[in-house]
């Protein structure tokens, strides 16, 4: 269930990213790294992807499922990095930077 | 051995060759430090993906059967310490450590995956 984005009366009522909107609107460019299985379903291990500034978690999944549908099967397996720290696929707002890099983490295994 | 050598240094290293116990003792050694204890990992054919730091790399290896995967050696003035550091070190990398193992098998390969990873599946 998405949660609904606030909208300003100018701004036209699409999906996707308008231009020229400095606002929570606005889209910024991420790094997403894919690793182990996650990198097998999406098919490559990285890419830059545009998504709005401010997102939630589970928002940004449903961005990058679009993209790759395969990643689907993998939902309730994954947290995602984003500069560093771990972040569950919830309703955390995540204010992403330009350059920033978001990783998917399917379950580890080192040791 | 440096001069600075009461001071207490950390040293990560990953590489694909493979992994030697004395080189990891040594980097541990010190006159300070009565006690070293250790930590080796070993298992079977594995191929291993990893994220290090900010790096999108990965350092794809495959890794034998029975060779070391992971060593880790903390040095103490007395034992309880080191022991109880290495085996921090161990739960905690396999708590939080972004490392992928992929075992290898004839046919098929299977993505392991930690009990102390806390987003994995419980069931298996």
């Amino acid at each position: 269930r998405l949660s609904s984005r606030r909208r300003r009366h100018r701004e036209p009522a699409a999906e996707g990213c308008p231009a020229g909107d400095g606002g929570s609107m606005c889209c910024q460019q991420v790094s997403v790294l894919y690793f182990a299985r996650s990198a097998e379903l999406a098919g490559l291990r990285s890419e830059t992807l545009s998504v709005p500034r401010q997102i939630t978690a589970l928002q940004l999944w449903e961005e990058i499922v679009k993209v790759h549908p395969r990643l689907a099967v993998i939902r309730d397996q994954v947290v995602f990095a984003v500069r560093q720290e771990y972040v569950l696929l919830g309703d955390q707002l995540l204010v992403l930077q330009p350059g920033d890099e978001v990783a998917i983490i399917p379950p580890i295994s080192g040791g | 051995m440096d001069e600075s050598e009461d001071v207490p240094k950390d040293f990560i290293k990953l590489k694909s060759e493979k992994l030697s116990v004395d080189e990891v003792s040594e980097l541990v050694i010190s006159p300070c430090c009565g006690a070293v204890s250790l930590f080796i990992g070993e298992f079977n054919i594995s191929e291993l993906d990893l994220w290090v730091c900010c790096c999108s790399s990965s350092l794809p290896s495959v890794v034998p059967i029975t060779e070391a995967s992971v060593i880790i050696a903390v040095s103490s003035p007395h034992r309880a310490e080191s022991l109880e550091a290495v085996m921090y070190c161990i739960n905690t990398l396999k708590a939080s450590v972004p490392i992928w193992k992929k075992e290898i098998y004839e046919d098929e390969y299977s993505w392991k995956e930690n009990k102390e990873c806390f987003w994995a599946n419980s069931e298996k």
